[in-house]
C-alpha cells in the first residue's frame, strides 16, 4: 500500500505529544483512545498465532466495522492494566496501528516502534454451544472480557423513515450480518435465557449483562412495544438468577416515567442509559433527526433526569458518539468550541444526577458520515478528562459502565478509581 | 530491572504461614500498608497478588502504580525470623482469562462466597534481607562510626 495514500496526522499532536501534555492522565488510556480513533490492522505474523479455540473471534455486533467487512479476525484487544480496547479492523490507507508479533508477543506498532504489548480476548466456552433451537450462542450473546451483550433487535425504526442518526450503520450492518452469517434480526427470549444459563457456567467470566437494540416506535404510546420486548427478554434472563436484580444495563430509547417504572419493577435491570449521542439541541436535531422528531432534545434530557428518581444517582447515563459534534458541514468548526459546549451540557445533566460518557466516533462505511474524519487525539483526551472530572465534581459513580462492565469509554476508564 | 528471587525467598513467599505485607502509595504519596496472604510467586518468577475488592485502596493504588510507573513494596517474614523486603513494579493485572478464572475458583474454594477483582503481576526489582542481625553486621562493616560510645567504653554503665 502506498504511503502517499495513507491518512496522515501531521497537524495533530502525536500520541507521545499527548502523553507528555497530560502527565496526570494514564498513558494506557491515551493509547486505548488513539487506537480506537485510528483503528488497527493485524499483520500476517500476528494472525499466525491466533488460535480460534482460545481466542475470541469477531462475533455479531450491533454496528459494523471500519472496513465494512465481516472477516474471521480476533474480536479485540486487552491492555496490561485490564483496559479493554474495542477496535475495528481498518484499511491500511487510513493509517491504523499495526498489531504485530514482536518477540513472540502481540504488540501495537506505529512507525516501526512498539507502542505497547497487548493480549487478545479469551473466548468464552459458550461460543462453542448452540441453543436447543439450533442457533450458535455467539449469535445470541456477544461477549466482552467481562460482559455479555444482548442485541435483542438490530433493526431501528428511525431508518424506515430515513431519519437514522447520521453516524449510525445499524440497519446496513444488520442486513450484512443476516446475509453473511445468518444472525437473527430479533432474538427469542428462550434462546437468550438458555444462552445466559450456559454463559453463567463459566465461573468468574462475566460481571454484567447489557441489553440494547434499535428504537421501536410502535405501541399505544411511543416506544411501548420496545419496552414490552425488553421486559420479556429481561424476565427471561432473570430466570437464571437467585436474586431479583442482577448487574445489568439497558441502553434504549428515552422512555417515559410509566415505561421506566414498569421496567424497573418488572425486571432485574439495575441501570438505564439512553443515548443523546451528541449534546446541544442544534447539533442533535441535525445529527439525530429521528430522535429529535419523535421525542425532542429537551424532552429526551428530561426523561433521563426523571429516570434518576427510579434507578438512582449513578445508575442513569447518556452516551455520546464523541467527535460527531465536529462533523461537517454543520458541526463545530473548532475543537475548543465543541469541547466547551459539550462539557457545559454534560454538566447540566450531571447536576441532576445523569452521567455522560462517550465512545470514540469511527466514521463507518454504512453510515451517512462515512466519508468524514474523526477529531484529534488531544480532543478525545480532553473530552475524556472533562467528563471524568464532572463525575468527580458531582459524586457520580459509574460502576455499571466502567472499564470492566463495559470497556468502551475512555472517560469511564479514568473513573475506575472513583 | 528485574531480579530473580532465590529458592529461599520463593519458599518463604509461598509458605502460607509466612506473614506478607503489601505497601502501596495513594495519589498524594500517602503510604497504605496491609497484610496480604494471597501474595505468592508464580511460575513466571513474578509475584502474584490476588485482589478481592475492586474498590479497595490497595487496588486503586496498584492501578495508579501501573498507570504512572510507581513501585510497590512487599515484606515477607517467616516463623524463623527470616524476613525480606521486595520492591517491585506492577506489570499487569489479569481481569479475565485462564489465570484469572483459575484463581477465581480456587479463592472461592478457600474462602467461600467472595469475588476476585484481579490477579496482579508484580515484577521483583530489588530484594533486601531484613533480618536484623544480618543488617547489623552489614552496617557495622560499612559504617563503623555509627555507634554510641558507651557501647565501647571500658566500663559499662550499670542500669
Amino acid at each position: 500500500m502506498s504511503v502517499a495514500l495513507k491518512r496522515t496526522f501531521q497537524h495533530e499532536l502525536s500520541l507521545n505529544d499527548v502523553v507528555a501534555k497530560y502527565p496526570d492522565l494514564p498513558r494506557l488510556v491515551i493509547i486505548k483512545t488513539d487506537v480506537q480513533r485510528r483503528g488497527i490492522h493485524y499483520t500476517e505474523r500476528a494472525l499466525s498465532i491466533v488460535n480460534p479455540d482460545i481466542h475470541q473471534m469477531r462475533s455479531p455486533y450491533l454496528f459494523g466495522s471500519r472496513d465494512g467487512e465481516i472477516k474471521d479476525l480476533p474480536e479485540s484487544l486487552l491492555l496490561r492494566d485490564g483496559t479493554t480496547i474495542l477496535v475495528d479492523p481498518t484499511p491500511l490507507e487510513q493509517n491504523p496501528y499495526l498489531v504485530d508479533l514482536v518477540d513472540g508477543r502481540l504488540a501495537l506498532v506505529d512507525n516501526d516502534e512498539v507502542v505497547e504489548f497487548v493480549k487478545l480476548w479469551p473466548k468464552p466456552k459458550y461460543y462453542d454451544v448452540k441453543t436447543s433451537s439450533g442457533i450458535p450462542m455467539s449469535h445470541i450473546a456477544s461477549a466482552r472480557p467481562q460482559r455479555l451483550n444482548i442485541f435483542q433487535s438490530s433493526y431501528c425504526h428511525f431508518w424506515a423513515e430515513h431519519k437514522e442518526c447520521r453516524f449510525c450503520d445499524i440497519v446496513n450492518h444488520t442486513k450484512q450480518q443476516k446475509n453473511e452469517l445468518g444472525v437473527p434480526v430479533r432474538l427469542k427470549p428462550y434462546d437468550v435465557s438458555e444462552t445466559i444459563r450456559e454463559a453463567l457456567k463459566e465461573k468468574g467470566r462475566f460481571t454484567s449483562i447489557c441489553l440494547t437494540a434499535g428504537s421501536v416506535l410502535k405501541g399505544n404510546e411511543l416506544f411501548d412495544n420496545e419496552v414490552d420486548f425488553y421486559i420479556e427478554t429481561l424476565q427471561a434472563i432473570g430466570e437464571n438468577f437467585a436474586t431479583k436484580k442482577f448487574p445489568s444495563e439497558l441502553i434504549s430509547s428515552a422512555f417515559n416515567e410509566k415505561q421506566l417504572a414498569r421496567l424497573y419493577a418488572e425486571t432485574g435491570i439495575t441501570s438505564y442509559t439512553s443515548d443523546l449521542e451528541v449534546l446541544g439541541e442544534e447539533k442533535f436535531n441535525w445529527i439525530c433527526p429521528g430522535k429529535a422528531e419523535s421525542v425532542g432534545y429537551q424532552e429526551w434530557k428530561q426523561r433521563l433526569v426523571r429516570a434518576v428518581d427510579i434507578f438512582g444517582r449513578g445508575n442513569v447515563g447518556t452516551g455520546l458518539v464523541g467527535g460527531v459534534e465536529l462533523a461537517k458541514p454543520y458541526g463545530f468548526l473548532s475543537e475548543n468550541d465543541a469541547l466547551n459546549s459539550t462539557l457545559d451540557e454534560a454538566e447540566s445533566l450531571a447536576e441532576q444526577g445523569v452521567t455522560t460518557f462517550f465512545i470514540v466516533w469511527v466514521p463507518r462505511p454504512g453510515s451517512d458520515f462515512h466519508d468524514q474524519q474523526n477529531p484529534s487525539l488531544d480532543y478525545f483526551i480532553r473530552l475524556a478528562s472533562g467528563l471524568h472530572q464532572l463525575r468527580v465534581k458531582y459524586g457520580l459513580s459509574i460502576d455499571y459502565n466502567d472499564y470492566r462492565r463495559c470497556g468502551n469509554h475512555p472517560d469511564t476508564d479514568l473513573s475506575r478509581l472513583l | 530491572m528485574s531480579v530473580q528471587l532465590t529458592e529461599e525467598q520463593i519458599a518463604l513467599l509461598n509458605d502460607r504461614d509466612s506473614h506478607k505485607v503489601l505497601a502501596t502509595v495513594d495519589e498524594s504519596g500517602n503510604p497504605h500498608v496491609v497484610f496480604k496472604q494471597s501474595i505468592h510467586v508464580a511460575e513466571d518468577g513474578n509475584i502474584h497478588y490476588l485482589e478481592l475488592l475492586e474498590s479497595s485502596r490497595t487496588n486503586h493504588n496498584l492501578v495508579r502504580a501501573i498507570w504512572f510507573d510507581r513501585k510497590v513494596s512487599i515484606v515477607v517474614k517467616g516463623g524463623d525470623k527470616q524476613s525480606f523486603q521486595i520492591k517491585g513494579e506492577p506489570l499487569e493485572v489479569h481481569v479475565t482469562g485462564p489465570l484469572f478464572e483459575k484463581h477465581y475458583v480456587e479463592i472461592q474454594e478457600r474462602l467461600g462466597d467472595v469475588d476476585l477483582a484481579g490477579v496482579w503481576v508484580i515484577e521483583p526489582q530489588e530484594v533486601i534481607n531484613e533480618n536484623f542481625w544480618l543488617r547489623k553486621v552489614d552496617e557495622e562493616a560499612k559504617h563503623p562510626l555509627f555507634l554510641h560510645l558507651d557501647r565501647i567504653a571500658k566500663t559499662k554503665v550499670q542500669h
